[in-house]
């Protein structure tokens, strides 16, 4: 989400060890080396949205957006069943989402099996040649690799070509996953609000939060909430718990990464992560993950993007389990499945050779916090900053 | 009167017999003290009562901008742009300019000494320290017996001391500064709708007075124990007692049918944030619309005669979202713009305080009573600390009188003080509300010129 | 338990031990006063929740708002014996009182408080009511009630009792009744004769119990000091000192000293702090009760649990903290999800000391910025004991008020307050120690630069240099004024007064011990609570001769009225 104005006027040292957390080796789960220097910096993920690229009279998507469930519905509808339908009219547009989603042959949930239907329009999809994101498979002509599947490329922004982003390409040309439209919005919301899928990260081995070029980044679940404050907004450095489970973190894949200029970057390599967005939770892996946080000088919104292969299957999971910002959203069931099995370019079944994952790009803004590891309990008063 | 105030003792052993008897026993003597200033008798088809009220707002005027100073008194009042929600009311109100608060040698005790000697008549001789009973428990002392307050304080800041009305330093009400606090503490179960044709008095009530007036009643070994000046406190306290007992045995009368009288609807409680946010000036000004439609309909159901609004304290301590400043802070460290002439973010604070003036005397106008409004029955002083906050300065306070006073008050005239003491204008007050005062004030502040040009 | 954890000298050991025996100051045996006239004094909101709570259980609640007590020579405990009861007032604690009794009479209570159960709960019984008064009634009276107040509390009763057909509305009533008369709600100093005293008179040994009770506990005495009183025992030194050292180990001190400090450091003000939420996102109402109670439990934890030195509340690193907390100091909580937990900054933080919490720093601030002159005001007032004179009214600010200045800091802006000669004689006894603070912000976050402009926060206490914060605290600790303050005020507490002219070598003589103890707290409530001054009466004031002027003013005013 975009960063809220940051009202301060009031400069804080550049140095980061008055703003993020630090916590000492002791009793800490990840076995950090005893140099004195060694420090952790701290941040809990707030926003997390996929890159789409946008111009202004949506050239990338020649043949418009895509029409959504509930008009794809309305349109095979008589007047007599429409009247029947929506109770006379009474029954409007939000509400139709329930009855557009079963309208299966025999009422089935469409989103939930979509493949009952075949004869949906087939979904558009991004024609743009440009798109946010990273190489992920190392080549530019996007020709299928041990790992990948053959796909096309997009360029950067910046012009560097390359680019694979096949989420974009599904999901570009739908107007709930734009810019300002409802699915992600809504996703994010209900996560600040309920404080369910927080994603901590952790970056040990730290002795120049400017400029060290070896670091370890750790990926953890919080099972404490977001603190608001009277405007809604996260309150930075709070201290999170992180999620255990049989004595180790639930979560907690590690990535090695560098900050430069405090610009933190690591990668790459398979993270499983917490996701809850729009009443469906999913614990997706993301492959070849890399991220990079520009970590800000304050401590509050650090900005920085998430890329890697993303697991189709639990990202088809949550999308068919999207409730009513179908309708918002102009979201449709199942032309969307068709087309997503198409887009993956990711790690090909060994059997049936259709890729699983598919390559993805997000933007992410976190805030400074305290990663709390259970075993820590009251060694606070050694903590040092 | 005299029954009243000598004969406690036999007053209560007549309360002790009406306990044993029945309850709707109105014709018994002591509720000749009851009656209001006109001594007419509260049978159905009495006279509205006259009541006053005060306002307060904190950090006075803008210089030049506010009301245009007039030579001489007379009728009509330019109101200039701080004053121009005002202007509505124009014939509804008088403006006293140009008064002086002369200190006789006693500091100038900043956002102190400007109400304390305005509304005493007697300049403090320390910090905190308020020598003799403000005007308003004067004039309650005289019309304020009848109903079941003697007075109701009230406050849109949140600051429960913050309260302009004393009979000294320690005796002093705390204002009343929750809306849903205030709608319960009048229109709770005790409150006795007058329109409501089914009348019955509460059983509760009378075994509350009852029991009351049992174990208050008797003098105690510790009083020989204590100095004179407990003996006071003490004294305060069987004062406060009688006081209670006064609303718990109106309680147990029917009440006057009253056509002005309609209860409002209870107000919702405050939310976490919005506690938080108490002095922010928005916050202010709702807060004081709600109090004061509350206040203003307890007024009109007669359960008190005298009321006190604040509306933002004499250090104004109230703000806008995300600044800095406060409006006191802002009275003395805005710099005077070179073009305007004045403070701008000052200037919009008191222009506030003028918007927050006009919706009280809009809402008091809005609740008909009798031929006319609840504000023709009403005189309502309403004034500040201080003229020029920025410089404390004390003479030329503004002091406005709104209301009709019952027909008591011409309206629409600019006074002009000429530096006589704005003790003049308290004084003037009083005699219209009724109080036998000749004279007020002490040292320079003494006075018995009324301004006849405002008196009926 | 009596021997301070300070490093002392081998004279100062023996001089202890003496002291262990004598409990009397070291050297010197305490200077005899004439005590000041008897007094009563209102129940502070505290006391009396207390008072119900130790009587009826914690569980009962009190909803309302009490009347707030006029702060006088700097503690609302000397308001207290100035306080009158309002109409309003009085409403006030008729409702909560008429709650109080109502839930101690509800059907999951009547049968723990009521000590005895009437046969036909239909109908008055006398004797039940009886006991149930003789035993509340001593405890909310702080003495036995009187044959005449229990005939009154007992008929009330039974007349309600038989109108209303239900013994325990009866109750209600007549506890409702006991708990608005000035018995319970002042706590009165009944005297008796005494040829020994030089007044002739002394406080029955139920107004001692009183005195010590609600200076130690902040609460009613409890059976074991009510029957000390009733037999004697206070009126000997022995029975004195056995009930102070019962009081002094018991865990109900720290209530005592809790309160003790919420009026001393005006913690009052918490109510109604106020900051722009915009500009400090993390405060909310939550932090600014966490941040009162991190004052409160960092000074109880050092001066009741580890009876270590007063003076080092502005230096010890060791604190409590919660989760909001946690967020303003940007520390780790160990429980995100609420709690207290002991913390300690590390040797080289910028904090030590209550100076630098959080609850110092934002209440003595403005709502949306730091106030350096508060912040000094409140440290020379409050903690020094030194009056800043008021403002005077005739300031003209356009001198100073150049909207084109570059200040930036508050240093730069507050500089006109230093060198403007009118604004100097007061500023200069303020500023210099309030600038030391101003690396904290309005809610005590820590900053180096404001406005892109590094602060500086040098300056000096009297005379005694210091260069940032937490050496300013140092100063602090080393000031003599600091344990000279607390003495005075803690006497004040306790008396309900200001020392009078004849107290000043007592209060001295307290100042002595309190320094030969190592400035432990303990120590110095033990002086005082076991000393003749604390008990000593003379004379009431039989005439007013004027000394409040607020009831001479009244007079002559009603006079003037003739009504």
């Amino acid at each position: 989400m975009r960063a809220r104005q940051d009202q301060m006027k009031i400069d804080f040292l550049p140095v980061l060890a008055v703003t993020v957390g630090f916590l000492t080796s002791a009793g800490m789960s990840v076995v950090a080396a005893d140099a004195p220097e060694n420090r952790t910096l701290g941040f809990v993920v707030q926003g997390w949205m996929p890159s789409v690229y946008e111009t202004k009279f949506i050239d990338e998507c020649p043949a418009g957006l895509n029409i959504s469930n509930d008009e794809i519905w309305w349109r095979t509808l008589s007047k007599a069943e429409r009247s029947e339908k929506t109770q006379d009219g009474l029954i409007t547009t939000l509400d139709r989402w329930f009855l557009a989603k079963s309208r299966g042959p025999k009422g089935e949930d469409v989103c939930i099996n979509p493949e009952v239907i075949k004869d949906d329009p087939p979904l558009l999809t991004v024609e743009g040649a440009t798109s946010f994101g990273v190489n992920l498979d190392g080549n530019t002509d996007g020709s299928a690799t041990p790992k990948t599947c053959t796909h096309e490329n997009f360029i950067s922004p910046v012009g560097v070509p390359g680019v694979d982003n096949q989420l974009y390409r599904l999901i570009g040309c739908i107007y709930g996953f734009r810019d300002q439209g409802v699915i992600e919005i809504n996703a994010n919301e209900m996560r600040r609000t309920s404080g369910l899928a927080m994603i901590l990260i952790e970056v040990t081995d730290v002795d120049d939060a400017k400029n060290d070029d070896d670091v370890t980044v750790t990926f953890y679940r919080s099972i404490d909430q977001f603190p608001l404050d009277s405007s809604g907004q996260v309150i930075p450095h709070s201290s999170y718990r992180v999620d255990y489970k049989g004595g180790g973190p639930r979560y907690g894949d590690s990535l090695k990464g560098s900050i430069v200029d405090g610009v933190l970057q690591a990668g790459s390599g398979d993270v499983r992560l917490p996701y809850y967005g729009n009443y469906n939770y999913m614990h997706p892996v993301i492959r070849d993950m890399q991220i990079k946080l520009e970590i800000s000088d304050d401590g509050t919104n650090s900005q920085g993007t998430v890329a890697g292969y993303y697991d189709l299957e639990q990202y088809l999971y949550l999308t068919g389990g999207l409730g009513p910002v179908i309708s918002t959203g102009n979201f449709s069931c199942p032309a969307f499945f068709d087309a997503a099995k198409r887009m993956a370019d990711g790690y090909p079944d060994p059997d049936t050779g259709e890729c699983t994952h598919i390559s993805s790009a997000f933007e992410i803004n976190a805030f400074a916090a305290f990663v709390v590891h259970p075993d820590q309990s009251s060694n606070m008063e050694t903590a040092e900053r | 009167m005299s029954f009243f105030l000598h004969s406690k003792k036999s007053r209560r052993q007549m309360l002790r017999s009406m306990m044993g008897g029945g309850v709707v026993s109105l014709t018994l003597p002591f509720l000749d003290c009851f009656l209001n200033t006109n001594g007419t008798a509260l049978a159905s088809g009495a006279p509205i009562p006259t009541r006053f009220g005060t306002w307060y707002w904190g950090m006075g005027q803008t210089p030049g901008r506010a009301v245009k100073d007039k030579v001489a008194t007379g009728p009509g009042i330019e109101f200039l742009e701080e004053t121009e929600s005002l202007i509505p009311h124009k014939d509804k109100l008088n403006y006293f300019g140009k008064f002086n608060m002369p200190l006789d040698g006693r500091s100038n005790y900043t956002h102190f000494s400007g109400w304390v000697a305005n509304r005493t008549g007697t300049a403090p001789e320390a910090g905190g320290n308020i020598p003799a009973p403000t005007l308003d428990l004067l004039i309650a002392d005289e019309i304020g017996k009848g109903t079941r307050f003697r007075t109701l304080d009230v406050s849109s800041v949140g600051m429960a001391r913050q309260n302009y009305s004393a009979r000294n330093t320690f005796n002093r009400a705390a204002a009343e500064i929750d809306p849903v606090a205030l709608f319960d503490r009048i229109y709770g179960p005790e409150f006795a709708d007058p329109n409501k044709a089914d009348f019955k008095p509460d059983p509760d009530v009378r075994m509350r007075k009852s029991v009351l007036s049992a174990f208050t009643e008797e003098t105690k070994d510790y009083m020989k124990s204590l100095g004179a000046v407990d003996k006071q406190r003490m004294d305060q306290y069987f004062t406060s007692i009688r006081e209670i007992e006064n609303q718990l045995a109106l309680q147990l009368t029917k009440p006057e049918p009253n056509l002005a009288c309609v209860v409002p609807t209870r107000p919702g409680e405050l939310g976490p944030d919005e506690v938080v946010r108490v002095r922010e000036i928005d916050s202010v000004i709702e807060t004081h619309k709600v109090m004061t439609k509350i206040l203003a309909m307890a007024v009109a159901c007669n359960q008190t005669n005298v009321f006190n609004m604040v509306f933002t304290d004499s250090f104004a301590n109230v703000r806008r979202v995300g600044e800095t400043y406060t409006h006191h802070l802002l009275t003395h460290e805005e710099a005077i713009d070179a073009d305007r002439g004045y403070q701008p973010l000052t200037y919009s604070f008191n222009k506030a305080s003028m918007d927050g003036m006009a919706s009280f005397i809009d809402i008091i106008d809005s609740i008909p009573e009798g031929d006319g409004t609840l504000l023709d029955n009403c005189l309502i002083f309403a004034s500040s600390e201080t003229n020029y906050a920025r410089l404390h300065t004390i003479d030329g306070v503004p002091v406005y009188l709104i209301g009709g006073a019952g027909g008591r008050m011409k309206q629409g005239m600019y006074v002009a003080g000429g530096g006589d003491p704005i003790t003049r204008v308290g004084l003037t007050a009083m005699q219209i509300m009724g109080v036998p005062v000749q004279n007020w004030g002490t040292k320079s502040l003494e006075t018995s010129k009324t301004i006849s040009e405002i008196v009926v | 338990m009596l021997i301070s954890k300070m490093k002392i000298n081998i004279g100062q050991i023996a001089c202890v031990a003496a002291a262990i025996f004598a409990l009397t100051a070291c050297g010197e045996s305490e200077p005899q006063t004439s005590g000041a006239p008897p007094d009563m004094r209102r129940l502070t909101s505290e006391q009396y929740r207390n008072v119900i709570h130790d009587v009826f259980g914690e569980h009962v609640e009190i909803a309302s708002r009490f009347d707030p007590l006029v702060r006088t020579d700097g503690l609302f405990a000397v308001g207290a014996s100035k306080a009158i009861i309002t109409p309003s007032g009085f409403e006030k604690f008729y409702n909560i009182a008429r709650s109080v009794a109502r839930q101690a009479v509800d059907k999951d209570n009547r049968a723990v408080l009521i000590p005895c159960a009437p046969a036909d709960a239909l109908r008055a019984n006398e004797a039940c009511s009886r006991q149930f008064f003789t035993e509340v009634g001593r405890h909310l009276y702080r003495r036995p009630l009187t044959e005449s107040e229990m005939e009154t509390a007992v008929s009330a009763a039974n007349e309600v009792a038989d109108q209303l057909n239900d013994f325990y509305s009866g109750i209600e009533f007549g506890l409702t009744g006991l708990l608005v008369t000035p018995s319970f709600l002042f706590i009165i100093d009944e005297t008796e004769p005494d040829s020994s005293s030089l007044s002739g008179l002394r406080l029955t040994g139920h107004a001692k119990a009183s005195r010590l009770s609600f200076l130690l506990w902040n609460s009613a005495p409890d059976d074991m000091l009510l029957e000390a009183a009733e037999t004697g025992a206070l009126h000997t030194d022995n029975g004195i000192e056995r009930q102070v050292e019962r009081m002094v180990r018991s865990p109900f001190l720290a209530r005592g000293v809790r309160a003790f400090f919420e009026d001393f450091l005006d913690l009052e003000k918490f109510e109604n702090l106020e900051k722009d939420t915009t500009i400090y996102p993390a405060y909310t109402i939550n932090t600014a009760e966490s941040a009162k109670e991190q004052m409160l439990r960092t000074i109880v934890d050092h001066t009741v649990n580890q009876d270590a030195p007063y003076p080092e509340i502005f230096t010890t690193r060791k604190t409590f903290i919660d989760s909001h907390l946690g967020r303003v100091y940007r520390v780790p909580v160990a429980r995100p999800d609420g709690g207290w937990e002991p913390y300690e900054f590390p040797e080289d933080d910028v904090r030590a000391g209550i100076l630098t919490q959080m609850g110092f720093l934002s209440l003595f601030s403005h709502p949306g910025r730091s106030s350096a002159t508060l912040r000094g005001k409140a440290v020379r007032e409050l903690l020094l004991c030194q009056k800043v004179p008021d403002p005077p009214g005739d300031i003209d600010f356009s001198l100073f008020n150049d909207p084109n200045a570059p200040s930036r800091t508050a240093r730069d802006r507050l500089t006109a307050h230093a060198t403007v000669p009118s604004c100097a004689g007061c500023h200069k006894l303020t500023d210099p120690i309030g600038l030391g603070f101003e690396q904290f912000d309005g809610i005590g976050q820590f900053r180096v630069a404001e406005q892109g402009a590094i602060i500086d926060v040098a300056g000096d206490l009297d005379g005694n240099q210091f260069a940032d914060a937490k050496s300013l605290a140092q100063a602090m600790h080393d000031s003599p004024s600091v344990p000279a303050c607390l003495t005075n005020q803690l006497y004040s507490y306790a008396a309900g007064r200001a020392p009078e002219r004849d107290e000043r070598e007592f209060v001295r003589y307290l100042e002595d011990g309190f320094s030969d103890s190592g400035y432990s707290l303990k120590s110095l409530l033990r002086d005082i609570a076991t000393s003749d001054a604390f008990y000593a009466v003379s004379e009431p004031k039989r005439v007013d001769d004027g000394v409040v002027r607020a009831a001479s003013f009244n007079d002559k005013t009603k006079q003037e009225l003739g009504s």
